[in-house]
């Protein structure tokens, strides 16, 4: 257990470690020298020379790669040039919006993927089950971004439910006291009742627009599992022993049918951190999304490296997590395999 | 109907006229695959007659006729300079449909080759290619994409290069896994016992028993292309704007569709969905055929 644990935890490292390299590489075969993209392409030749030389530029790669993992480490995150600030503190003040809205859009996949696998699962009515994989289809074959834009033309444009893409508030409406960063979690601690429900309402399309891919998701797996589950002949002795159908379900049913759902949590967050960066730039949400974005618009990728490696550093993060948490519930995943 | 059309030709024919009723029979009897089929069927007929027959051009410029509301003459009306959306959403048919064979085709084969590779070779070799596509496995399939095209220069042939990269590590693992389980079946140490060569091996008795998951595998990686490309073309790292492809139309369409003028966005995005939505019919009747647990539940349907 403890030596699969060990060599769990090393591969991980290596993987965050290749992802580094892989992402570092990738965006300095960019054909143009970021030297020119920062000053434009009327600079001077001795300018560029000059900056070539401030960033390091013409150092061999390996101890330039050396220099920006190592500051990335250290807290120097870059600096963004059409910002005009420094990488950490840009993210740092968006990432909170980022983080709000995927907790939304999560809340909102996985409680929608629950509720309708249970729904074609419970009584298997075959078209009950077939408008609910129909529904799967859906969310997995959706363009998150075409659909927020449908949403705002039908709903915020024209029938008026909704606010508009102007971000996380209304302009009259004054953030709570900055405690978390989270508005509609800080409206509520400090009993701020307006910016809270406004904050709500701003959050409900762009959270169901970013939800709709892992909605799907996890709804196809969810329901695979419980119907493999309820097939179990432990589940014909429950229900023969007296238990009620809906007791069998809920105690012993979906406890078994979430397992492998937890294993999928990764792939989940891949899915919300990805789709921020689709999802925002059509809500104008002020996130850390947005900001890549608006870095590829400019060409001005040092944030969107940082936000690439970062991804990376807790997408690995949570794999691992999700790996140790299932070994700890399910005692046949810790004993050793056979094949792999 | 291809019954008839042949009828009374040689054996072979009305064999295989046959097999394609039986196809067509076996379509039509699941509503949802049938639909799937209409669906490739009419995007490929947009994508290739759509585009030779159509009267206008995608990238032609009509400032006067900017932003007309569909109508017999422009079917998905024209977008902010004139040009005919129609026209634009065939060809952005055909980008995504190629694009996505693409992908496909390399990462299947990059894939396949890594995945030989490992399942054959020493404990040593394995592990060395695991750990490499552990790293690609570290980012998120999307932002992955995004490094690549970032790295590689803005436009759909990068786009295409990265997506296909993201694909690498699933076919890999996959055909890797399937080789680690099939190299213990009882007629490949036959064929070992027998003195036959690694490649005649690997050629005869291996590959062919792996095939079937690479076929579900490809389905599904379409589809996921096919939506990457429009959302790398979305964030500006696609295709171009003036370039027909369905998710640089979005973009295009995303000023226009809050004061009124939805059409510009709203055709690309249907096509997208359609195209998507029939990939992933085709992977999941793909899994429940050839898929050795599926093989009951098809065997108690009919």
């Amino acid at each position: 257990m403890i030596v699969q644990l060990a060599s769990r935890v090393v591969s991980s490292l290596l993987a965050v470690i290749g992802a580094s390299i892989v992402s570092f590489l990738l965006l300095r075969i960019a054909p143009s020298n970021p030297a020119t993209l920062i000053l434009g392409q009327f600079a001077s030749q001795e300018a560029i020379d000059n900056l070539t030389e401030e960033i390091g530029l013409e150092k061999p790669i390996w101890t330039q790669y050396w220099n920006y993992i190592s500051g990335f480490v250290r807290g120097d995150w870059g600096y963004s040039y059409s910002l005009g600030t420094d990488v950490r503190s840009l993210l740092g003040a968006k990432l909170p919006a980022t983080i709000e809205l995927g907790l939304y859009a999560f809340v909102f996949a996985f409680v929608g993927a629950l509720v309708l696998a249970l729904l074609a699962t419970y009584r298997r009515r075959p078209l009950v089950d077939g408008g609910v994989r129909g529904l799967s289809f859906l969310g997995l074959g959706i363009p998150p971004f075409w659909f927020g834009l449908m949403s705002l033309v039908l709903l915020s444009e024209g029938l008026g439910w909704f606010p508009g893409p102007d971000g996380r508030l209304d302009s009259g409406v004054a953030p709570p006291r900055d405690i978390t960063g989270l508005y509609t979690l800080d409206a509520l601690v400090t009993g701020n009742w307006a910016a809270f429900g406004d904050a709500l309402w701003h959050l409900v399309l762009p959270a169901i627009t970013l939800g709709l891919a892992p909605m799907g998701f996890l709804l196809r797996l969810l329901r695979a599992n419980l119907l493999d589950v309820s097939r179990e002949p432990f589940l014909l002795v429950v229900r023969s022993k007296g238990i009620s159908r809906w007791t069998a379900f809920a105690r012993h049913a979906l406890p078994n049918a979430f397992l492998p759902t937890l294993t999928a949590a990764g792939l989940v967050l891949g899915q919300l951190l990805a789709g921020s960066v689709l999802v925002e730039k059509v809500f104008n949400w002020p996130g850390a999304g947005a900001l890549v974005t608006d870095g590829i618009l400019r060409q001005d990728f040092t944030t969107v490296q940082a936000f690439i490696l970062l991804s990376a550093f807790v997408y690995v993060i949570v794999n691992l997590l999700v790996d140790i948490a299932s070994a700890a519930i399910d005692p046949r995943i810790r004993a050793p395999r056979s094949v792999g | 109907m291809g019954r008839v059309a042949t009828a009374g030709r040689v054996d072979r024919g009305r064999r295989a006229a046959s097999t394609a009723g039986r196809a067509l029979a076996f379509v039509a009897r699941d509503p949802a695959l049938a639909f799937a089929s209409a669906i490739v069927v009419v995007l490929v007929g947009l994508a290739v007659v759509g585009r030779l027959a159509w009267q206008y051009d995608s990238l032609t410029v009509d400032v006067e006729n900017a932003l007309e509301p569909p109508s017999w003459d422009h079917p998905m009306g024209t977008d902010g300079n004139g040009r005919d959306v129609f026209a634009r959403f065939n060809e952005g048919a055909g980008i995504s449909l190629l694009a996505g064979a693409v992908v496909v085709g390399l990462g299947a084969i990059v894939g396949g080759l890594i995945g030989v590779v490992a399942g054959i070779g020493r404990r040593l070799t394995d592990s060395a290619w695991m750990r490499v596509l552990d790293a690609i496995l570290a980012f998120p399939p999307l932002i992955l994409a995004m490094a690549v095209t970032v790295g590689l220069g803005v436009g759909v042939r990068s786009a295409v290069l990265g997506i296909a990269l993201t694909t690498v590590p699933y076919y890999a693992r996959l055909l890797r896994t399937d080789i680690l389980r099939i190299r213990a079946l009882p007629h490949v140490e036959a064929a070992v016992a027998l003195g036959a060569t690694r490649t005649r091996i690997v050629q005869r008795h291996i590959l062919p028993h792996a095939s079937s998951a690479m076929l579900i595998q490809s389905a599904a990686v379409f589809g996921y292309a096919i939506l990457t490309l429009a959302a790398l073309g979305f964030v500006g790292l696609g295709a171009q704007i003036p370039e027909p492809e369905w998710g640089s139309m979005i973009t295009d369409g995303l000023q226009y569709a809050l004061t009124g003028q939805w059409w510009i966005a709203v055709f690309p995005g249907l096509g997208l969905l359609a195209a998507v939505t029939a990939a992933n019919v085709f992977a999941d009747r793909a899994r429940d055929l050839l898929d050795p647990r599926g093989e009951i539940a098809v065997a108690r349907e009919t």
